[in-house]
């Protein structure tokens, strides 16, 4: 990965982290004051080296792991600000890559009872729930949506 | 990659599907901060699968499974 795209994602992810959701190709473009083109052309090598997913139809940002670019069943809160995970072990990283506590909202998909989940120094309280991955590593990135 | 109440919703969501993996809620947290604890640093590189496996590898999660592409 060139160092052009590592410093578009570093700006990508940070502008994510500040707003709670996912930046635009014109709020990218400027704070980084590059042309929206070389924005859009960023994100799609991003893309495609898996630094980052984008929409399939449209140029935005459906994940920037483990951030979620759209509304999901996985809510985080911390630092006072909140995010979307993709995913459970998505919804624990933000905490780890924020390197913070937090806590995680969700519901379980069998019977959809909320489950809340607080993260103290990187561990569960209470630690009582259970994680189920469906599909094997060698195929994440198959379709990393459904993944 | 979904959190459940018990190993017993797991196994009603599945409806008969062939289960995947199941980890503790704790594991869980320590292979996410092990993944992701990086993610954000100001000198981040992508991880390379070397650097993958030996995460997985260190917390027990081996096996068919568990092989990166």
């Amino acid at each position: 990965m060139e160092e052009r795209d590592i410093a578009l994602r570093r700006q990508t992810y940070r502008l994510f982290v500040e707003l709670g959701r996912a930046p635009t190709v014109d709020e990218i473009a400027d704070i980084t004051r590059l042309r929206p083109i070389d924005v859009a052309s960023g994100w799609r090598r991003l893309h495609d080296a898996h630094a980052l997913v984008l929409q399939p139809d449209r140029l935005e940002i459906r994940m920037a792991n483990p951030f979620s670019g759209i509304p999901t069943r996985y809510r985080v809160r911390a630092a006072e600000r909140e995010w979307y995970a993709n995913c459970a072990w998505d919804a624990f990283g933000i905490c780890a890559a924020l390197q913070v506590d937090g806590r995680i909202e969700t519901s379980c998909p069998d019977c959809g009872i909320a489950i809340g989940v607080d993260v103290r120094e990187q561990r569960p309280d209470p630690a009582e729930f259970w994680f189920h991955c469906l599909v094997p590593a060698a195929r994440w990135w198959d379709d990393i949506v459904f993944t | 990659m979904n959190l459940f109440r018990s190993e017993g919703h797991i196994k009603k969501w599945l409806n008969g599907r062939e289960p995947g993996a199941t980890l503790t809620a704790v594991k869980l947290s320590e292979l996410a901060d092990a993944w992701w604890h990086d993610r954000l640093a100001t000198d981040w590189v992508p991880h390379t699968r070397d650097q993958n496996r030996a995460i997985l590898d260190h917390l027990g999660l081996i096996g068919d499974f568990w092989r990166l592409p």
